[in-house]
């Protein structure tokens, strides 16, 4: 089998990649080790209205729940609302992961991507020390499939980073682990995405409540790894639905775990390689959302090895227009985010306290920078040196 | 007896891939839609069964005793 490219990995990522690397005229092979696109889902389903503006979804099937905003609360529970447009990443749909990604696939299908399912990868195919393809495993049947370029959109524990020499092993501190209750019979009255922050609800994370419908939501946590112990984020979230009234009303219908990267980008390229999505850490440190990063590397990529396979140059020089691409859109962003997490990490329950006591009742969409920041010190002056370090970070940015 | 190799329940594992991202060994991969330990690669570092959420992952010495 010899393809112009082989993607690893029929998430996101690897789907858009695949559609906008086709169109562009390009041979594409999808492998995915799964026997179904999207199942099982991993994910807490909260995906930014940016994707509107890209309009890569067809249909509404995708769309569970629409949000108005989000609503963050402190440890003693002083609640902080932001309006969509400025709770950014996070919120903006609800979706059904499943679907989602099963019609990212389909696209990259109707461009000419071919997707083989049920094939795991399972090594680099390499020429002395170039890339020429992957080893697969279809079943019990061994596949060496040829590609000028691999691209490795394999996730959070993505091995064709690792084979092709790239150091992805993550540092506890740059992981959180989670997992999800989707709980029916429990009253969702407003469409807010919630958020709730404290050392004891969950250290170095958050507990989040998505609304997917009137009755029904996906409720989960993420804890930072080096804060975690063996099951933690489990028993905190059993405790946490266990003292909440409405939620202690509601049965799950699914549970899951995930994996997500809260770390600092690595290298995305090499010779006859490219990494897109979790595998290259495109997820913003503070939210762990990573969707819509996805989808505009992905677009990035495949326009990248459009151009690749037009010159039939595939050294890292050529692709490097990805790595740039992906970094003007929204390198800066995470990297200022990564500053911004380990900052916030320090934080203790009352300085968060005293933060949300601050912001209440500020409306977000009319302030400015500068007013917020005011408005904080004001109420609460010993805010200010703990924010010293986020204010350098804002002025750099 | 050694030190303790660690060993994913196969019943409890979500498949989320965290145990496999942090393990400084490359000892462990995902198969069938579960996470599985190569045992001569495993250093008994526990940083894998500290990470997983859901407690699928538990020490096992030499001689098999959990």
């Amino acid at each position: 089998m010899k393809y112009d490219v082989v993607i690893v990995g029929a998430g996101p990522a690897g789907t858009v990649t695949a559609r906008f690397a086709a169109e562009s005229g390009a041979r594409v092979l999808v492998i995915e080790r799964r026997q179904e696109i999207g199942v099982p889902v991993l994910c807490g389903e909260g995906v930014s209205r940016k994707i509107d503006d890209w309009g890569m979804l067809e249909g509404k099937r995708w769309i569970a729940n629409k949000m108005e905003g989000a609503r963050i609360f402190s440890p003693d529970g002083t609640m902080v609302s932001l309006s969509a447009d400025m709770a950014g990443n996070e919120t903006g749909y609800v979706v059904y992961r499943d679907i989602f990604d099963q019609e990212l696939a389909r696209q990259a299908g109707k461009a000419g991507a071919k997707i083989l399912m049920n094939t795991n990868a399972i090594g680099l195919l390499k020429e002395k020390e170039k890339i020429i393809g992957v080893k697969a495993k279809q079943f019990e049947e061994e596949l060496e499939i040829e590609a000028d370029i691999v691209v490795g959109t394999d996730g959070v524990e993505s091995k064709i980073g690792q084979w092709a020499g790239i150091e992805t092993r993550l540092d506890p501190k740059d992981l959180e682990t989670c997992c999800q209750y989707t709980l029916t019979n429990i009253e969702c009255k407003d469409a807010f995405c919630d958020f709730y922050l404290g050392k004891k609800i969950a250290p170095g994370g958050y507990i989040w409540v998505f609304p997917k419908g009137k009755d029904i939501a996906n409720v989960g946590i993420g804890v930072l790894g080096n804060l975690s112990e063996a099951g933690m984020p489990k028993k905190l979230l059993d405790d946490f639905i266990s003292k909440n009234p409405n939620l202690k009303k509601g049965f799950p219908v699914r549970f899951l775990a995930g994996a997500v990267p809260v770390a600092n980008p690595i290298e995305s390229i090499r010779d006859n390689l490219i990494l897109v999505g979790d595998s290259a850490r495109q997820v913003d440190p503070i939210t762990g959302g990573g969707i819509t990063h996805c989808l505009e590397a992905g677009k990035i990529a495949g326009e990248t090895i459009g151009k690749a396979v037009e010159l039939q140059q595939f050294d890292k020089e050529t692709l490097s227009s990805y790595e740039t691409g992906w970094k003007e859109a929204f390198g800066k962003k995470l990297k200022r985010n990564y500053m911004v997490k380990e900052i916030f990490l320090d934080f203790d329950d009352k300085t968060l306290n005293m933060l949300a006591d601050s912001l209440k009742d500020i409306k977000f969409d009319e302030i400015s920078t500068f007013g917020l920041i005011k408005a904080l010190v004001l109420k609460h002056p010993t805010l200010l040196m703990k924010l010293r370090p986020l204010m350098k970070i804002s002025s750099e940015a | 007896m050694g030190k303790p190799k660690a060993i994913v329940d196969r019943k409890i594992c979500l498949a989320c891939g965290g145990c496999i991202s942090v393990c400084p060994q490359d000892a462990l991969y995902m198969y069938g839609g579960r996470a599985l330990v190569t045992e001569e690669k495993c250093i008994s570092c526990a940083i894998c069964i500290r990470i997983c959420p859901i407690g699928a992952i538990s020490g096992r010495n030499a001689s098999n005793e959990i």
